[in-house]
């Protein structure tokens, strides 16, 4: 039976190679290696780049192929690119053309011409050839930069290329959750990168509307509320309370359910039946605020709340609202201690 | 000007040690939740690898043309970096609505770097206005190698230490929701990434599961088209519920893209606490038609959903965008 499921496996594998990107069924990356294991040196086919002035991008053409002596009978019609080469490769090398203050002329000299010093990647194979920003530190002190996050004299415009980083601060996980607690020690990191509107578009509460919302075709945009949100929105919300005031004014809510119909004044009323009871016992809704104080005060915040004092008072109904141990260091003249407490009164209330 | 989101005009030194801004923007300092305000900001870098960060100014209302009078909120915070391994920092921030005393928290950030493969982040928010913890946020992570990855996380939240401090519900007292968990990663193929979750949380005396896995196939090296389908349950006490979600986009000729978007969510109850039906399976879709050229995006799109509020619904959204950027 096991072998049976291993050859399943084994097969499935080989089935789906190409699917998974295992086998690559179109374009190959360009041999690079195989070049340099047969001695033909980078600069014999990448011509002109002891004269690079940062713009060219210096990417061989059939002719480099041919007249070079190496491949004087080509097989194919095509040019040679179309074929041995990733069909990504040359748009990422125009991306790091434009966002990028570099040039070979440079650095060749001081590489002795070995362009493998900068280029490791070509001992290992064919892809992600180009050096990692690791790689410049070798040889570049750029500490002071570093601190003051100046990034311009190597980076060209970085918010507009918005290229992910490859080794440090990948955005990769669940980055999406993940990003507030990260920003939080390094916003100024965030900001090398990122435009102010690129944060206020989900945290302003301007924005007109979140990345999902915005970008409706594209369902790999990541968003909080993707999908079907505003079916589950109540579930979500009772599972992780607070969590949509980390980013909504409390009268989010009441703004929609208003408008829908839903809310307080609306023809119905979220509350079930046994809401509020005469005793504890019998009343949810004080568990309910105590878990989440957020909902009820997407509805009844501001002057709406005060329905709460008409029982929650010394000597009322529902009695005092403190809890336990309750502290604070507002004054008896604000709000909203002064909606039971008069004002130059004793804090009859807490304990 | 009460629907810009960001203006704002930006100074700094030549050698990048002090900048400031001025308009409207998204105040961020540390562990203080993100503010968006019309006012000023600053950051300037301290010698010993010190920096200070403030900010002043009137905070944007949503749907208000103008702020009521003494409206305000400042803030500030100081950090150190350590070496290269990470910084600390401490931030403090007071916001007064009409004048009277809305927020006053204090917040302690962290984050470090453990080599190359291990790092740890941390936030913590206390409110003083009435004194107890508001929030802490904190993750590990712990890369194993490039294609697999291992994250911690773990969270305490008191909802109603995020309401204005003039709320009455600041005073009720509340019940801290807590939730915690770990994340794995793993790019088992070039182009086929899983992700996979399983994290409690819980609020008051229910314990609830919070399971999500997640695959994505890209169909081209250029990532383009590709497929996703996701498995979640997640809710606590009668509120759980079990979610599938599917989607797919397709680079077409043209600059045009399609893409489906399918979610069936499942409640555990088909009736709310008060007895009303709101149905036992919500399934929502999209079917979309993008087209991107330079600066120019438009699409189009079909979306129909039931839900707890409706048995049916059908809309239509036409989206028409251009991009202008400058120096």
């Amino acid at each position: 039976m096991k072998r049976a499921v291993v050859a399943f496996a084994v097969v499935a594998l080989a089935a789906c190679a190409g699917v998974l990107g295992l086998r690559r069924s179109g374009p190959q990356a360009f041999p690079h290696r195989a070049h340099v294991l047969a001695n033909v040196s980078c600069t014999k086919c990448h011509l002109g780049l002891e004269r690079d002035d940062g713009a060219a991008l210096h990417v061989p053409d059939d002719a480099s192929c041919i007249t070079a002596g190496c491949h004087a009978k080509p097989h194919d019609a095509r040019p040679c690119l179309a074929c041995h080469a990733a069909p990504e490769a040359l748009a990422q090398l125009a991306g790091a053309r434009d966002h990028l203050a570099f040039d070979h002329a440079r650095h060749l000299p001081r590489t002795k011409g070995n362009c493998m010093r900068c280029h490791t990647g070509v001992a290992e194979g064919d892809d992600h050839l180009r050096p990692a920003m690791a790689t410049c530190f070798k040889c570049h002190d750029h500490d002071a930069e570093r601190d003051a996050r100046r990034c311009e004299a190597c980076h060209k415009n970085l918010e507009a290329g918005l290229e992910r980083p490859a080794t440090h601060i990948a955005h990769d996980g669940d980055w999406l959750h993940e990003h507030g607690v990260r920003a939080a020690s390094s916003a100024d990191l965030c900001q090398t990168c990122h435009a102010e509107k690129f944060c206020a578009g989900c945290h302003g509460v301007t924005a007109a509307a979140l990345p999902a919302t915005l970008h409706f075709s594209d369902p790999f945009t990541p968003s909080v509320h993707r999908a079907g949100f505003a079916a589950r929105h109540s579930l979500e919300a009772k599972a992780d309370p607070g969590a949509c005031q980390q980013c909504h004014q409390p009268d989010r809510c009441a703004t929609c359910h208003l408008a829908k119909g839903i809310a307080g004044s609306g023809r119905l009323s979220p509350h079930p039946p046994g809401w509020v009871g005469i005793t504890a016992a019998e009343s949810q809704h004080g568990r309910e605020a105590r878990r989440d104080p957020a909902a009820c005060a997407s509805c009844h915040g501001g002057a709406g709340e005060a329905l709460c004092v008409t029982c929650h008072e010394v000597g009322g109904v529902g009695g005092s609202p403190h809890p336990p141990g309750f502290s604070s260091r507002q004054r008896m003249t604000d709000l909203p201690c002064r909606m039971c407490h008069p004002i130059g009164g004793r804090l009859q209330g807490s304990r | 000007m009460d629907r810009v989101l960001v203006i704002a005009l930006r100074a700094h030194t030549a050698d990048g040690l002090a900048s400031a801004q001025l308009g409207r923007f998204v105040a961020v300092l540390g562990a203080i939740r993100p503010l968006q305000i019309d006012g000023a900001a600053g950051r300037i870098q301290l010698p010993h690898a010190f920096y200070a960060e403030a900010y002043a100014g009137v905070p944007v209302l949503a749907g208000l043309g103008t702020n009521r009078a003494w409206d305000w909120a400042a803030g500030a915070r100081i950090a150190r970096k350590l070496g290269d391994y990470g910084s600390l920092g401490i931030a403090m921030m007071e916001q007064r609505d009409a004048g009277r005393l809305a927020t006053e928290e204090v917040g302690a950030d962290a984050g470090f770097a453990f080599g190359k493969r291990d790092d740890l982040a941390a936030r913590l928010a206390y409110d003083l206005a009435n004194p107890a913890i508001a929030d802490v946020e904190i993750t590990a992570r712990h890369a194993h190698d490039k294609a697999l990855r291992f994250d911690l996380y773990a969270g305490y939240r008191a909802a109603s230490h995020l309401l204005p401090a003039t709320s009455l519900f600041t005073v009720l007292g509340d019940i801290p929701a807590e939730r915690g968990g770990a994340r794995a990663t793993w790019k088992a193929a070039p182009r086929l990434e899983v992700s996979a979750d399983a994290g409690v949380r819980r609020v008051d005396e229910d314990l609830a599961p919070a399971l999500t896995a997640r695959a994505r196939l890209a169909l081209d090296d250029t990532q383009r088209s590709a497929l996703t389908c996701e498995l979640r349950r997640d809710g606590a006490s009668d509120d759980a519920w079990t979610g599938v979600r599917g989607a797919a986009r397709l680079a077409l000729p043209q600059a045009l893209t399609a893409s489906g978007e399918l979610e069936l969510v499942i409640p555990d109850r088909d009736r709310t606490a008060g007895g009303r039906y709101r149905g036992s399976v919500w399934p929502w879709g999209l079917a979309a038609l993008g087209w991107d050229r330079g600066p120019w995006h438009a699409a189009i799109a079909v979306e129909a959903a039931a839900s707890p509020e409706t048995r049916k619904r059908i809309d239509a959204l036409v989206s028409l965008g251009r991009t202008w950027s400058g120096p």
